[in-house]
């Protein structure tokens, strides 16, 4: 089963994230912010992190550049409520696999997702 | 009212009048009186000559009857000379002032009178002997008793050898004076005579003052008065600011060009009097151009400013709500995978999604109205901006059924600004057209240079086959919110972010549509100069 970690400041976008990608069957963690999901990720490994971009404390641009540093096999998608193509360029070029704009449907996301997982 | 008469001190046509008409009056009564006295002096001496000849006479008549003492004959003809017209009276007296002879006889034997002539003519004290004997003062004029001009002439009778050896012995040989010879003319007709000349004299004399006084007065009014008025008067209108008065020229004469002279000088201050309020007006309308234009500038900063005030609003509100429409999105989608389809719950759960996403749309361009103020700047080329802009949206589904028609200006137009924020406002345009065609027709793009206001502009026009902008939408296109389309097709940003950005780089956007025809937007943008 394949291991995902939703870091984001909002809880509904966490819930949200969770409650789509369990009819998906992968096992989904939760990180209220870039702290806590680094703690996390040094604890146990995770295929893919779904990453807010705009948080209070730790951006999702620092946390985006230590996870490629530190966990590289771990995939990342970006999932921002407010994007500019310059962001957007920046983060695939730091190492994201994709960039999903908010709100999201759960089959985007989903599909999304197993796109990432298959490379 | 022009004043038509002048006090003498005033006017030069009146002091020459005076001046020379004096000199005119003064002149004639010198040469009047100098004829005059000069005719009377030429009578007089012709009256003496006479005198002298008609005592000769008596002399040569009486001389006969003197040497031989014929008495009653002289007497005789004393007294037929003395019928001749003019003559008055002739008396023979001896040296002594006893009268012998006379033409009245009533005088013979009385003695002369000794204050008269005939005794003063040569003795200055009688009895004494005489100092000179001067010719002049052998006769002289007086008046008689009608008031006439009389002329007395007394002539000595010198002793001769005929008459000391006469036999009567009546003279000496020592004797040198024997008698007189006094003869009192009258000179009445010579008096009147004089009195006709000086009348007719002084005829001519007043006729010739009257008549050079008319030529005078006449030739002053012509040649000065009239034109000196006539100058006055066209200064008097000048100085009141007539200045398209101009003084008529009589004259090649001082006065002529002195008129000329004034006329040009007039001609010189109203063209330097146009030139200074041609030179106002250019300036009033300098000042009112660049008051505009302070105006316009100052609306324009406002209104960007407005709108970026407004946009760090709605990219914070947008970036918040975001996140519970995700909630909303995905519990919804998961809500109708949960019943089933086509049942009314799932109808009712599908109208929660639709919203969803009109609410998504609405954010989406409330962020991209945000994004006008967040750039990255430099120099852009309007051609490619153009080119992207329409490879972005050929093969979208809206553009299926829409022609473009692109003419380019063939080198490249070069303005400063951010590339993607220009793309963004030229999408705009392009989904503008294409909602305002209902999706099918001809969108012609031209790109072109040109100069507003002395700058140079790059113009991007956009032309659609569309429905056209109604009139009383005109005015409020630019503004926030306000749109055509339906609810779920637009918000009314895009029209008013494109403006703002625009407005933020020096340019404008300028609009003509007619309805049921289409419409052209123009955007310009300033040119990067070399």
């Amino acid at each position: 089963m394949k291991k995902i970690l939703v870091i984001d400041d909002e809880a509904i976008v966490r819930m949200s994230c969770e409650r789509a990608l369990a009819s998906e069957g992968c096992e989904v963690k939760t990180a209220e912010s870039g702290n806590v999901g680094i703690n996390m990720l040094e604890n146990e490994p995770f295929n893919l992190i779904l990453l807010d971009m705009k948080m209070p404390g730790m951006d999702g641009l620092e946390v985006l550049k230590i996870v490629k540093k530190r966990w590289a096999e771990t995939k990342v998608i970006i999932v921002t409520g407010y994007s500019t193509d310059q962001t957007a360029a920046e983060t695939l070029k730091l190492g994201a696999c994709d960039f999903i704009e908010k709100p999201f449907t759960p089959d985007t996301l989903a599909a999304s997702v197993a796109e990432a997982l298959k490379k | 009212m022009k004043r038509l008469y002048f006090r003498a001190e005033e006017s030069i046509k009146a002091k020459l009048i005076i001046a020379i008409g004096l000199l005119i009056i003064v002149g004639s009564s010198v040469f009047w009186y100098a004829i005059l006295h000069k005719q009377k002096t030429d009578i007089m001496s012709i009256a003496v000559r006479y005198a002298v000849s008609f005592t000769d006479y008596i002399k040569e008549r009486t001389r006969y009857n003197m040497l031989n003492l014929h008495s009653s004959d002289i007497q005789k003809t004393l007294e037929d000379i003395s019928l001749a017209k003019g003559v008055e009276r002739v008396r023979i007296f001896n040296h002594a002032g006893k009268i012998s002879y006379s033409s009245s006889k009533e005088d013979i034997g009385k003695p002369v009178d000794k204050d008269s002539l005939a005794c003063k003519g040569c003795h200055t004290e009688i009895n004494k002997s005489p100092l000179l004997l001067p010719e002049q003062q052998k006769w002289g004029f007086y008046k008689d008793s009608e008031g006439f001009t009389a002329l007395k002439f007394v002539e000595p009778i010198y002793n001769e050898t005929a008459c000391y050896t006469s036999e009567c012995h009546v003279h000496r040989k020592e004797e040198k004076i024997l008698g007189f010879i006094a003869a009192d003319m009258s000179l009445a007709l010579l008096d009147e005579a004089q009195f006709k000349q000086g009348l007719a004299l002084t005829g001519y004399v007043f006729i010739f003052i009257i008549a050079i006084s008319i030529s005078l007065v006449i030739i002053l009014y012509k040649i000065v008065s009239k034109p000196v008025s006539e100058l006055a008067h066209g200064m008097k209108m000048v100085a009141e600011g007539n200045l398209d008065y101009s003084v008529k020229v009589f004259s090649r004469d001082e006065i002529g060009l002195l008129a000329e002279a004034f006329n040009s000088m007039t001609k010189d201050i109203k063209a330097s009097r146009h030139k200074m309020e041609e030179w106002t007006r250019t300036l009033e309308e300098e000042v009112a151009r660049k008051t505009e234009e302070i105006r316009k500038t100052h609306a324009s900063l406002v209104q960007t400013e407005k709108l970026a005030s407004l946009g760090r609003m709605a990219a914070g509100v947008a970036h918040e709500i975001n996140n519970p429409l995700t909630g909303v999105v995905t519990f919804a989608h998961l809500l109708l995978k949960r019943v089933p389809p086509d049942s009314e719950d799932a109808q009712d759960i599908n109208v929660i999604i639709e919203q969803a996403d009109r609410c998504a749309i609405i954010i989406k361009n409330l962020l991209m109205f945000a994004r006008a103020s967040a750039t990255e700047k430099g120099e852009v080329n309007v051609n490619d901006v153009l080119n992207k802009a329409v490879f972005m949206l050929k093969n979208q589904e809206k553009f299926y059924n829409i022609k473009f028609k692109i003419d380019q200006h063939p080198s490249p137009l070069m303005t400063f600004g951010d590339f993607s924020q220009f793309q963004q406002i030229f999408l705009n345009m392009l989904i503008n057209a294409a909602d305002a065609m209902n999706e099918r027709g001809t969108i012609s793009v031209a790109t072109r240079k040109i100069v507003e206001n002395a700058k140079p502009y790059a113009e991007i026009e956009f032309t659609d086959t569309g429905c056209g902008i109604k009139k009383e939408d005109m005015s409020k296109l630019f503004e926030p919110f306000f749109t055509t389309k339906p609810a779920e097709k637009g918000t009314g940003l895009g029209l008013s972010v494109s403006h703002g950005i625009v407005a933020q780089y020096g340019g404008n956007i300028k609009v003509e549509s007619k309805e049921g025809e289409g419409t052209s937007f123009f955007v310009r943008l300033p040119l990067k100069e070399d």
